[in-house]
């Protein structure tokens, strides 16, 4: 049921965006990159705060914008933004299913960093957080 | 109420709407000067600077909303200007007409109205009237500022009277129902009397005198009123106007906390346009009234803090008030102007979170069919919200949709200008420049599919518009920064577009302006191809011009007094890090090699590629080249000719690729390697072009060989076989050639090879002029080799030093290096020589062995002897009958040489020349008809001691004469019995030093012819006196001769033995120097 997810860089430029290959990728890009406003926003009005709570998950982004897809937002210590379109028009989601889908993708991004060949800021090219990603694209659909 | 004021703010609350528009016929221009001086006068202080007025100008405004103004009288017109030309009195009842036509359109609403009257004179104008002015001009026109001041006090009376009017009407009197336009058919029936309806008509009334009371300046009152309102309302369920009541509190709330305006730019003019903006300022704050002690009554003062509302609250009240209008379909506008107005408030707060919760809703509040036109402002005005409260990607996203919308299909006349004009502000908001400058370092930052659409989008408009150099711009820079992001197919179709668009305008390096103040620097193609390394090609080694030393030593000693100092030592390292430690010659090619490669998907045309430089005149010669699709490292070599002398600086490169012209400087490309770029350029120097007689090879000399060669000849030869090397040396350079220096050297003789004809005579001058025909330098060659059976090579090489022009003054030469290189086959040999002595002591009988090497039959002749035929392989004796040489009379030669050169070299050399004798004696030669090709043999080489003993001609040479005839083997001397025969002996000394003297005895005897000679003549032969002669001491080359007779008894045939005493003979002389002939004397009968 996530329909777009992406992985932004800590310089906002995308590491890996992935969407639902039947609808049009591009739209998928204007849309997460215009999320960054509020990722932006979010990141800057929780501060400190932040760090002391260790609370990654940013919730909901933007709710109701065109075709009842909704954003979900999550950043990791080093900045790396987590972006996820969902598809809230078939099954209203509850915070702690999104919540737990970013956390595996946080932990397969791990996984991703830890492999010594991976260069930070490269495109993600990894086949293992592919099929992670897969799995949360088709899962509920 | 349709249309929608995207502009509106909290602060339009507080203001007068005052419409100015033309009438008949006005140009634009002046219209919008008069009402640019009506807008300044936009704050009025009234009643002793207490209160302020603020009006609103608003040129255009359509009537229908003006049917709201009882809901919000900020929406209500309420003054009207009228501008019109007037230049004739007969016109004016006419213009006067129109003017109360245009003021029954907004009749309903109007307070007061105004004309001015333009270019109207006489007596019209001189009847005072309050609604009309008149000026003769729109220049001469001082007192409009003034009139406006006037005109609004009018207002202001009227607003006050109104004002004071409803607030003070609290009597038991009826009071009138305010609706909206829609609501009108919902109160048909209704009944009046019931307190509900009261209560409705009552808060409704206290909004609009709410509304009355901040636009008469009375902030305080207003608060009050809204609040009355929203519980009357509140309670009667009024939800459209309980909204309109919240707005109010929010709006008068609004202004007082944030004195400086929400609208951005609009409300800060107000501001500075204010006449008294502190007092102004002051007016809001709590306490300032209290300390001027002005306001007499205290309870409004209490009342203050309790009725403003708090920042929070003012969100909290427009959330209510806009969920309110959202109930009425027909409030869309009102719904969407009080959420741009809450987003205003919000973006002063800070609050960019909820401001874009607001601006959400905005988004999606749906009015009726926009018209394009509308469609596109508001996504800009979207667009703006949203950079006001620093969402930049999300404006730049309703910006580009406005761009869009400028082009939808459903207009019929496009707006390319607008579209890319809008395109180009959200460059920002993309995190993207046009300058190519900031993609150059590092890797690419951003989000390159949406910058890559939006580059398209460019390209795309500014081609619309007709501006081809922007596309070209556009898309070479999509093509430069986006490289690594597009696909093959990508890459194809922008090369193919950027193509079609540069064959009618060509890409420039030229910055384009835009008239937005934008400008647009030069896009230079650096990865088309990447060029990852440079390097500066030193000249060829034969074009390599080398400082003479001589030269090199006085520039030295001009420059400082010590002959070495390790100051200098050190400067010159130093240059020599920045410099390239060779030379570049004024007018000659210089290359500059670029390792590039093509990282398209398809072969890429680079055309007129050539350097950039500085320092010194340079004309480059551009190449073209083609680069395979995705090459790997391609070298490139790029040249151009130094025009003026000094130091170069290459600085970059200069390209033509799908037509656009790039200019890419080193400095700017990054991960480039480069070994310098800076080199020194000499002054102009002749230049040599070599070209041989026989045909250059392709085998080069040993690399041991140490000098660079430029030219190689090669050729095969047999053993003895001379061959003629005409040398051409042609100056095609510009410069005369004032100096040539031949030198040659031999590389490598293997043993037994020996070389003759080198070295050249002796080193020589001469004057060449430019352009003449080079002068064959003659030859040297021929070369022969002693040695057996298996091919020997022989390599030398010729050196020529040449210089002149410019650069020979300056001390720099150059060298040109021909280099020979020479198989050796064997051809004919001696295996065995040997001397037979002949019949006279002057000459022997030299026997040789001769041995056919070759794979031919060659034939062999002498000088004297016939040609002897030999078969290939054949081995054949040949006897050669040859005078005897004098070696003694040879010079030493070289004689200077032989001074220094120890014995063994000496007698070596010696040798070598007696060598040379006995050839050039012999003159053997080879032919071989089959090839027509013919050679000399030596036999040198072999030549013994004993063998040379024997050819060797004795130094003291000794003649028999008799009768005085010469005497030899040969001859046979005749003579009568009975006649005396005188004999003499002569001796020459061409020996060194003094021999003799000397005794010799004539001892006759006759030869039986089998082996017995008969010595017992004592009887037939008779001595004239003794038979022993004696000769004196002989000095070196001197001559010396002693006589005597024989008398002859008896005929026959007789020899003379002439014998040396034992005693005189010197014993350190060889005995084949005392070889006197023996004398064959025939004695015949007396004749009668």
């Amino acid at each position: 049921m996530a329909v777009c997810i992406a992985v932004i860089a800590k310089e906002n430029y995308p590491l890996y965006i992935r969407s639902t290959p039947t609808e049009n990728e591009l739209k998928f890009h204007y849309m997460v990159h215009t999320s960054l406003d509020v990722v932006d926003e979010k990141i800057s009005a929780m501060g400190k705060a932040l760090v002391d709570q260790r609370e990654l998950y940013l919730g909901l982004l933007y709710p109701t914008e065109d075709y009842k897809l909704c954003r979900y937002g999550y950043v990791t210590n080093s900045k790396v933004k987590f972006v996820m379109v969902v598809d809230s028009s078939n099954t209203a989601l509850r915070d702690n299913e999104i919540r737990s889908m970013f956390r595996k993708l946080h932990n397969s991004y791990t996984d991703v960093m830890c492999n010594p060949f991976y260069n930070p800021g490269d495109r993600i090219q990894s086949r293992a957080f592919d099929n992670m990603v897969t799995s949360m694209m088709i899962q509920v659909c | 109420m349709s249309v929608p004021d995207y502009m509106q703010c909290a602060e339009d609350h507080q203001t007068l709407l005052v419409v100015v528009q033309p009438v008949g016929i006005v140009s634009e221009e002046n219209f919008f000067r008069i009402y640019k001086r009506i807008c300044s006068v936009s704050q009025i202080s009234v009643r002793d600077s207490q209160r302020v007025l603020y009006i609103r100008y608003r040129h255009h405004y359509p009537p229908e909303n003006n049917e709201w103004g009882d809901f919000q009288t900020h929406r209500k017109v309420v003054g009207l200007i009228t501008i019109t030309d007037c230049f004739s009195a007969k016109d004016w009842p006419q213009t006067f007409e129109k003017f109360h036509v245009q003021k029954e359109i907004y009749g309903s609403t109007l307070y007061d109205s105004r004309l001015f009257v333009f270019g109207l004179q006489g007596e019209i104008v001189e009847q005072p009237r309050t609604d009309v002015a008149f000026y003769p001009n729109y220049e001469d026109c001082q007192t409009v500022e003034k009139r406006i001041e006037d005109f609004i006090e009018s207002l202001f009376i009227v607003l006050e009277s109104k004002r004071l009017d409803r607030a003070t009407d609290k009597s038991g009197d009826k009071i009138p129902l305010l609706c909206v336009p829609f609501e009108k058919k919902d109160f048909v029936g209704l009944d009046t009397d019931s307190r509900h309806y009261k209560k409705r008509c009552q808060g409704r009334m206290r909004k609009h005198v709410g509304d009355l009371c901040l636009q008469a300046g009375m902030l305080q009152d207003s608060l009050v009123h809204y609040h009355m309102s929203v519980e009357l309302l509140r309670s009667v369920n009024d939800f459209l106007w309980l909204g309109a009541a919240l707005e109010g509190l929010c709006s008068a709330s609004v202004i007082y906390h944030y004195p400086g305006g929400t609208g951005g730019k609009s409300g800060a003019r107000r501001f500075q346009g204010s006449t008294l903006p502190a007092e102004a300022a002051n007016r809001h704050r709590p306490g300032a009234l209290t300390t001027n002690g002005i306001n007499p009554d205290t309870s409004t003062e209490i009342g203050r803090a309790k009725n403003c509302l708090s920042p929070e609250d003012i969100i909290d009240k427009y959330k209510e008030a806009i969920s309110y209008y959202s109930k009425y379909k027909n409030a869309g506008v009102i719904e969407l102007e009080a959420c741009i107005k809450a987003v205003r408030v919000l973006a002063i707060q800070k609050r960019s979170m909820e401001a874009s919760e607001f601006l959400q809703n905005a988004v999606y509040i749906n009015l009726r069919q926009l018209s394009e036109e509308e469609k596109i402002q508001r996504y800009s005005i979207l667009s703006e919200l949203y950079e006001l409260i620093g969402f930049h990607r999300k404006s730049a996203f309703f910006k580009r949709v406005a761009a869009m919308q400028c082009v939808a299909p459903s207009i019929a006349e496009p707006g390319w200008r607008a579209c890319y004009k809008l395109l180009l502000e959200t460059l920002p908001g993309y995190s993207l420049s046009l300058d190519p400058k900031d993609f150059s370092r590092g890797t690419h930052r951003g989000w390159a599919a949406v910058q890559m659409r939006l580059l398209h989008e460019l390209v795309y408009a500014s081609r619309r518009m007709g501006n081809p150099a922007l596309s070209v711009r556009h898309l070479s820079f999509l093509l430069q920064t986006m490289l690594d992001f597009l696909s093959d197919q990508e890459k194809k179709d922008v090369a193919q577009s950027l193509e079609n668009y540069t064959s009618k305008c060509p890409g420039t390096m030229e910055p384009i302006a835009l008239p937005g103040g934008l400008t647009l620097p030069p896009v230079p193609f650096t990865k088309l191809p990447i060029v990852r390394h440079v390097k500066l090609l030193n000249l060829p080694a034969s074009l390599r011009p080398h400082k003479m030393k001589s030269l090199l030593g006085q520039n030295v000693s001009t420059k400082s007094p010590f002959i070495y100092s390790p100051i200098i030592a050190h400067n010159r390292g130093e240059e020599r890090n920045k410099k390239i430690d060779f030379q570049w010659v004024q007018g000659d090619v210089c290359e500059v090699q670029l390792m590039v490669y093509n990282p398209m998907p398809f072969e890429l045309r680079v055309e007129n590629m050539g350097l950039l430089t500085s320092g010194v005149e340079f004309e480059s010669l551009p190449a073209a080249l083609s680069l395979p699709a995705e090459s790997g490292l391609y070298p490139v070599t790029l040249v151009g000719v130094p025009q003026t002398t000094g130091t170069i600086t290459v600085n970059g490169y200069h390209t033509t690729v799908f037509g656009v012209f790039s200019d890419c400087l080193l400095d700017n490309l990054p991960g480039i390697k480069t070994s310098g770029s800076t080199v020194e350029v000499i002054p102009a120097l002749p230049r040599l072009q070599i070209s041989t007689s026989l045909p250059r090879s392709a085998h080069s000399l040993q690399p041991s060989s140490g000098d660079e060669i430029s030219t190689n000849v090669s050729v095969q030869l047999y053993n003895g076989e001379s061959q003629q090397l005409i040398i051409k040396l042609e100056n095609i350079g510009m410069e005369p050639l004032e100096k040539l220096e031949v030198t040659s050297k031999v590389l490598t003789t293997k043993d037994g090879i020996s070389v003759s004809g080198f070295p050249l005579s002796s080193p020589f001058r001469q004057v060449v002029r430019p352009r003449v025909e080079g002068k064959p330098v003659n030859p040297p060659e021929s070369n022969k080799a002693g040695d057996y059976s298996h091919v020997k090579t022989l390599e030398a090489v010729l050196n020529f030093k040449y210089s002149g022009g410019p650069g020979h003054t300056e001390g720099y030469y150059r060298n040109l290096s021909l280099g020979l290189h020479v198989e050796v086959e064997p051809s004919v040999f001696f295996t065995r020589v040997s001397t037979l002595p002949a019949t006279s002591t002057r000459q022997c009988h030299l026997l040789l062995d001769v041995f056919n090497s070759t794979e031919h039959e060659l034939t062999v002749s002498t000088r004297s002897s016939e040609a002897l035929i030999l078969h290939a392989g054949e081995c054949q004796r040949m006897a050669i009958q040859v005078d005897k040489f004098n070696f003694e009379s040879f010079p030493e030669s070289p004689g200077e040489k032989g001074q220094f050169a120890n014995p063994k070299q000496l007698e070596e050399e010696r040798r070598e020349a007696r060598g040379l004798e006995i050839h050039s004696k012999l003159g053997i030669c080879w032919r071989i008809p089959s090839l027509k090709r013919s050679g000399e043999a030596s036999v040198e080489g072999l030549l013994n001691q004993l063998v040379l003993e024997h050819l060797q001609l004795a130094p003291l040479q000794w003649d028999v004469l008799v009768d005085g005839q010469p005497c030899d083997r040969e001859a046979v001397a005749a003579c009568q019995v009975g006649d005396p025969v005188r004999l003499e002996v002569r001796l020459t000394n061409r020996s060194p030093r003094s021999v003799g003297p000397f005794a010799l005895t004539v001892v006759p005897f006759q030869d039986h012819q089998n082996g017995v000679h008969n010595y017992d003549l004592h009887d037939t032969v008779s001595f004239v006196g003794s038979s022993t002669f004696y000769l004196d001491a002989v000095q070196p080359s001197g001559q010396s001769a002693c006589l005597g007779a024989l008398l002859f008894l008896y005929t026959g045939d007789f020899f003379l033995h002439i014998r040396f005493h034992e005693d005189s003979t010197s014993k350190e002389l060889p005995p084949s120097w005392f070889c006197l002939p023996s004398v064959h004397v025939c004695a015949l009968e007396a004749q009668a």
